[in-house]
């Protein structure tokens, strides 16, 4: 390429001269390296011009080529309300050197052909070359990682307002349920209290009965709370105990076909339980079902499980049924949920988490 | 110490069982009860429609807050006195219950015909 300190532009020339191979073979790879990348590269030159446009900034901009070079790049590309800034920017920094932009990430919005914005991230060089300035721009279309960040965030918040809302359910099952016992045994207790006082032995045996079974009662209350908040029998014995004490307590009438024996990482054992906890729930609310089957095994390094019913189908995770909140609190796990319920023909729910150990 | 005509209270709970234990527990003391509700508005509407000396009111009803029934029937019937009920107890209650215009709270395990009635009796 270095032809001496002859101005003029050396033209490959007819080959034989191994200086000029080697100066087309860089070219060529240079010109394949641009058509290949993912990211857009678009060329500007000191006034602002397209110089160069790759196929990558094609299809993402929508212009061919020979369209964008030699336009005003801020024209093409640049939205309507930050043009003035961007051709400030280059101005300011053709005047006084001071590269403010330059080799930074920066996430702005781009303009497509059809005047749609999009978000992008991008990154502009100024390619060292003798003459007037040139600069490099590497954009790359970051709409769909912002989808997914959006996702991410919303995913996250409904897990946590989950967890307060689970916490403020065990509070008013705590203060509906065992405490109103607890409390009756108090004001039953000073009754009896009462009637002996006044010689009454019969009242008071009476009342020590009535005592007796509300005690019996709260006790009862707590053993359901606690085993909805973490069941002991699931710490203890693994899942195939726990989900049978499930499949046993199903309204819907419900079999267990398979169940592992081993023992997993209790996240992913919770996360298989609660599940297969939930979607029985919504058999006995929703399905109108004559029968539902639980299968739970491993394949290929994930525990998965089914709930598979007979009834009316048509579930979705929409509807109320809590399978949106069970999907983010798999999906943090790395785990998954799918719904298979054509109308009519019952439903099946199956979840997976990998289990590692 | 029992007053010489039964003292009326009115019963508001949205826990039935409370209703019938406390109920039962204040008459075993000589008190009379004259009506019960189970919400805000059971409570409103039997405060206009049953003469009572005391309304005993939980904290916790399921369509308002009984501090805001107590301020209510502290507006339309100063005479009565409100006592509020709950199975937490007072360290919880203090400032809600003095906003209240309320005579002053009992936890339901400390409640009794004679807790009650001090706190009636004692200075308005």
């Amino acid at each position: 390429m270095h032809h001496g300190a002859d101005a003029a532009p050396a033209a490959p020339g007819d080959g034989g001269d191994p200086a000029e191979l080697g100066w087309r073979a860089a070219q060529a790879r240079h010109r394949a390296m641009l058509e290949a990348a993912l990211d857009c590269i678009v060329t500007m030159d000191h006034q602002g011009r397209v110089v160069e446009f790759n196929p990558a900034a094609e299809a993402t901009f929508g212009y061919r080529s020979e369209e964008a070079v030699g336009r005003e790049m801020a024209e093409l590309i640049v939205p309507p309300d930050l043009r003035e800034r961007h051709r400030a920017g280059l101005a300011r920094y053709l005047a006084d050197g001071h590269p403010r932009m330059l080799d930074q990430r920066i996430e702005v919005e781009a303009m497509r052909r059809d005047g749609s914005m999009m978000p992008v991230e991008l990154t502009i060089t100024r390619i060292e070359v003798p003459g007037p300035a040139i600069f490099t721009a590497y954009i790359r279309d970051i709409t769909e990682r912002h989808r997914a960040e959006t996702e991410l965030r919303a995913s996250r918040a409904r897990v946590v307002e989950a967890g307060y809302e689970a916490r403020r359910r065990i509070e008013r099952d705590l203060h509906d349920g065992a405490q109103q016992q607890l409390v009756a045994v108090t004001m039953t207790l000073r009754m009896v209290r009462t009637r002996i006082e006044q010689g009454n032995a019969a009242g008071a045996l009476e009342m020590l009965e009535e005592a007796s079974g509300d005690l019996s009662d709260a006790i009862s209350e707590l053993r359901e709370l606690a085993r909805g908040i973490h069941p002991a029998v699931l710490t203890e014995g693994g899942l195939e105990p726990a989900l049978r004490g499930l499949v046993q307590r199903s309204a819907v009438p419900a079999l267990l076909t398979d169940a592992p024996q081993e023992r997993f990482a209790p996240t992913a054992e919770a996360a298989i339980y609660y599940a297969v906890a939930e979607a029985l729930t919504n058999v006995a609310r929703h399905a109108r079902a004559q029968s539902v089957e639980v299968e739970v095994a491993v394949t290929d390094g994930r525990l998965w499980a089914e709930v598979r019913d007979d009834g009316v189908g048509g579930a979705s995770e929409g509807s109320g049924t809590g399978l949106r909140g069970l999907s983010d609190r798999l999906a943090v796990l790395d785990g998954g949920l799918t719904v298979d319920s054509p109308p009519g023909a019952g439903t099946k729910v199956r979840v997976e988490v990998p289990c590692g150990s | 110490m029992l007053s010489l005509v039964p003292l009326r209270v009115l019963i508001v709970d949205d826990h039935e069982r409370f209703r019938a234990t406390a109920g039962r527990a204040l008459e075993a003391e000589g008190w009379s009860v004259v009506g019960e509700a189970a919400d805000g508005a059971g409570a409103l509407a039997a405060v206009e429609e049953i003469d009572a000396d005391v309304l005993l009111l939980d904290v916790g009803l399921p369509d308002m807050s009984g501090v805001d029934v107590a301020a209510a029937v502290r507006d339309r019937h100063p005479e009565l006195a409100v006592v509020l009920v709950s199975t937490q107890d007072a360290a919880d209650y203090h400032e809600l219950v003095a906003a209240s215009g309320a005579r002053g709270f009992l936890s339901k395990a400390e409640l009794s015909g004679a807790a009650l009635q001090a706190m009636v009796a004692g200075p308005a």
